[in-house]
């Protein structure tokens, strides 16, 4: 055996057990559930440190009637030759001995987990019982303990080829709160254990009585995952609907600095940050430099491409690394020699040279596929952009809402509104019509008693696919809402709306239908309250005049069918129509003269108004996104 | 649900109908949609023109603005355009037809322009009232035996 020995004097001595018993929750973390369930991570740790080392490939736990847990792994089992200082066998001082293990120094493992190399005597200071079996340099070997103490000296079994270790142990009742183990607590861990351990087969049986499935027999679960942890971003974003189809995946390593790491990224169509870090398999809840370093170089290629696809072209358009991490689902599994965890609980990495090496490594590794694969990186800086449009828009809302007074109220009525006389809103009704050549009809036709005007210029702003802060600050905008006075959003009152009927009144022809909808969308959009109340109605100028020869009056058509008919009906009754301007086609309503908008259009007793209803106001939303949002496909 | 909120105490006599806001949303935007793709933006396969430009150039020949005649002010072109057959605004229609004068827009221009027609480097042509055209001897090719009643016509309001 050449480097890849592991022996006796592989192992390093540290501390005593009372400590321990003394005051488990040093150790352990706690003595309750939580701290129960690390005696089991602390001995399956060391078996997973076997199968980082390449020495084991499968892990059996069970929980067995009696209370107890065993653990067998097939690794090189812990060896049982002399310790040089300690002159003991070197699976009773790994045993016994407080900070022994093969996790210091050199040789041993080059990589590892555990509690600072606490390990196992840990797990035997707190187990009324703990019988540890080692199949290795061909003979089977034994020990038992009581709390910690050696019952007999380890003695020699039968012959066998096989090698692993096995450890059973139960834990003290007098020490913890509890000593009934969960099921889904440790298959929940041993799975993430198996992604994080590409190819390493974990396998968990609960032997305990009643706990059975529904055929009878013992709860059992496999792990076993080829995929390591790009099975494991699968399994997370499972449920979730997929902003890009392939899971982004590297690994690499740099054996000079015994580092390597492993990334398995994805986005989905949540909202979530779903972010994992692990150091050595330990799940680094509290981050560290890995997560930071990953971090970094994510917003950084993701803003890098964003620019250069054009999609970003102001530097304020930069995503921030929030946006970014919407909805994205990550694995970062680092392994690194000596890791220093920082805090009690040992999940936050302290490690300066893994930020780097984690940086570079996703930085080269990002860029490269985000290279080859521009369609789906496309859509992830989109998916970012959106993050980030509703960032800006949410903070914007927010600071908007509080300076409202100084945009929309507080103004007096916009300049060009051509208020009525009465104040009651019951009675009253406000036009809103395109353009200023309409509006002078409508203001020298109307009842200025109940009828107010407001003169909309050009096309009105598509408030759907402009950011809220550009749609406040619109001329137009503002001049509509103030006028209607009910403010908007969450501001929203209807009881200071100043006009019960809103008319719509644009041309007849293509364009006057895009005004209608254009502000049929910021009706939707800012005062919804209205259209579901019934108060927003569209006026029906005439299309067509039929001016009959003689004296005969003049009819008005609102449709081409009802001017045929018109026409079928009046030539039949003997009338006559001349041919040049006997059919008029009102292209504006700047085309007509006032007395006859008014006659046509604003009179009630001959006017035709239509109401608008909502009737599904989700399909409503669903309608204005598709027709007046950005993707127009 | 609507009607009762609105008491309309000035007309008894009001017609109201009603319509869905979906139904109107969608009737509205998809006349709006189809008349920009078919008669605004998009231009014709057969001879690569917006109906704006189509309209300029026939306007021009109906009105007799041709190559062997004298250059006539853009501002008559504009008004016969605006005033028979495209009923939108002035700009827009001699912004049209500048376009169709200028040598680096069209590969071959359609008119032949008169005055400061602008530069390739974005400058903008003089305003309406100091420029004159007429159809360039390429554009009465397009015409040709129009008068024949080779080309299907449509009244304008289509």
């Amino acid at each position: 055996m050449s480097e890849n020995s592991y022996n006796a004097s592989n192992i390093t001595v540290l501390e005593g057990l009372d400590a321990v018993r003394k005051r488990p929750g040093m150790y352990i973390g706690s003595t309750g559930e939580r701290g129960l369930h690390h005696l089991v991570y602390e001995v399956v740790d060391n078996s997973v440190d076997e199968a980082l080392a390449g020495y084991c490939s499968e892990i059996n736990i069970t929980l067995c009637p009696d209370g107890s847990l065993k653990c067998v792994d097939n690794g090189r089992g812990i060896p049982v030759d002399i310790h040089p200082v300690e002159k003991k066998p070197a699976l009773e001082v790994v045993l016994t001995v407080l900070h022994a293990g093969g996790k210091f120094g050199d040789g041993g493992y080059s990589v590892s987990g555990g509690l600072h190399g606490v390990g196992i005597s840990v797990v035997n200071a707190l187990s009324t019982d703990l019988a540890v079996e080692v199949k290795r340099d061909g003979f089977h070997w034994y020990q038992e303990y009581k709390l910690g103490v050696p019952q007999k000296p380890v003695r020699k079994g039968e012959a066998t080829s096989d090698h692993g270790t096995t450890v059973t142990f139960w834990p003290s009742a007098e020490i913890f709160e509890t000593i009934d183990f969960s099921f889904e607590v440790l298959s929940t861990r041993f799975r993430e254990m198996a992604f994080l351990n590409k190819g390493l087969i974990l396998t968990l049986t609960d032997e305990r009585p009643g706990h059975v499935d529904e055929k009878g027999a013992p709860i059992h679960v496999r792990y076993h995952y080829e995929g390591g942890i790009i099975d494991f971003v699968k399994h997370l974003n499972q449920t979730k609907g997929e902003t890009h189809k392939s899971i982004i995946s590297f690994n690499t390593e740099d054996k000079k600095q015994k580092i390597s790491l492993e990334v398995a990224m994805q986005w989905n169509t949540g909202f979530t940050d779903s972010v994992y870090t692990f150091a050595n398999t330990i799940h680094t809840h509290e981050g560290g430099t890995h997560e930071e370093g990953f971090r970094t170089a994510l917003t950084s290629v993701v803003n890098k491409f964003g620019e250069e696809w054009g999609f970003i072209r102001k530097k304020e358009d930069r995503l921030t690394g929030e946006d970014i991490r919407e909805g994205l689902t990550a694995i970062v599994s680092i392994k690194i020699a000596e890791p220093q965890f920082e805090g009690q609980t040992k999940t936050k990495l302290g490690n300066t040279e893994a930020k780097s090496f984690t940086q570079k490594a996703m930085n080269d590794q990002l860029t490269e596929w985000f290279e080859k694969n521009p369609g789906e990186g496309k859509d992830i800086v989109r998916k970012s952009i959106d993050a980030a449009a509703a960032r800006v828009a949410a903070r914007k809302a927010r600071d908007l809402s509080r300076n409202r007074k100084g945009l929309l109220e507080g103004r007096g009525m916009p300049g060009k509104l051509a208020d009525c006389q009465w104040t009651e809103p019951e009675k009253c009704e406000l036009y809103i019509v395109e353009g200023d050549s309409a509006g002078g009809s409508t203001k020298g036709g109307r009842d200025s008693r109940y009828q107010a005007v407001l003169p909309i210029r050009g096309k009105i702003l598509n408030v759907e696919k402009a950011r809220i802060d550009r749609v406040l600050q619109n001329n137009e905008v503002q001049a509509l809402i103030t006028a209607l006075g009910t403010g908007i959003h969450d501001d929203f009152d209807v009881a200071k709306l100043r006009y019960h009927k809103i008319i719509l009144m644009a041309d007849a022809d293509v364009d006057g239908q895009h005004i209608r909808t254009l502000l049929l969308t910021l009706l939707f959009r800012f005062m919804r309250p209205l259209i579901e109340s019934g108060f927003v109605y569209l006026a029906q100028p005439p299309l067509y005049k039929l001016k009959w020869g003689g004296k005969e009056p003049v009819q008005y058509a609102f449709s081409d069918r009802e001017r045929d008919g018109f026409i079928q009906i009046g030539l039949d009754a003997g009338k006559r129509l001349p041919k040049d301007d006997g059919i008029q086609r009102f292209k504006g309503l700047g085309e007509m003269p006032a007395k006859e908008l008014w006659d046509t259009t604003m009179d009630p007793a001959h006017r035709v108004l239509i109401q608008v209803t909502l009737e599904d106001a989700a399909a409503a939303d669903d309608l204005f996104s598709v027709l007046m949002g950005e993707d127009v496909e | 649900m609507a009607e009762n909120m609105n008491p309309d105490k000035t007309a008894a006599h009001d017609r109201i109908e009603t319509v869905d806001l979906q139904v109107e949303m969608a009737r509205s935007y998809l006349d709006y949609a189809m008349s920009v793709i078919v008669g605004r933006a998009l231009p014709d396969i057969r001879d690569g023109l917006k109906p704006v430009h189509r309209r300029v150039l026939y306007a021009m020949y109906d009105a007799g603005y041709r190559p062997d005649k004298g250059y006539y002010k853009s501002s008559r072109i504009v008004g016969d355009v605006m005033g028979n057959y495209h009923p939108h605004g002035d700009t827009a229609i001699y912004d049209a037809v500048v376009r169709l004068a200028q040598f680096w827009s069209l590969r071959y221009p359609l008119i032949d322009g008169n005055g400061n027609f602008g530069s390739p480097g974005n400058d903008p042509a003089a305003a309406m009232r100091y420029t004159e055209a007429k159809l360039a001897p390429l554009a009465m090719e397009m015409m040709r035996d129009i008068d024949e009643d080779t080309v299907e016509r449509h009244s304008r309001w289509r």
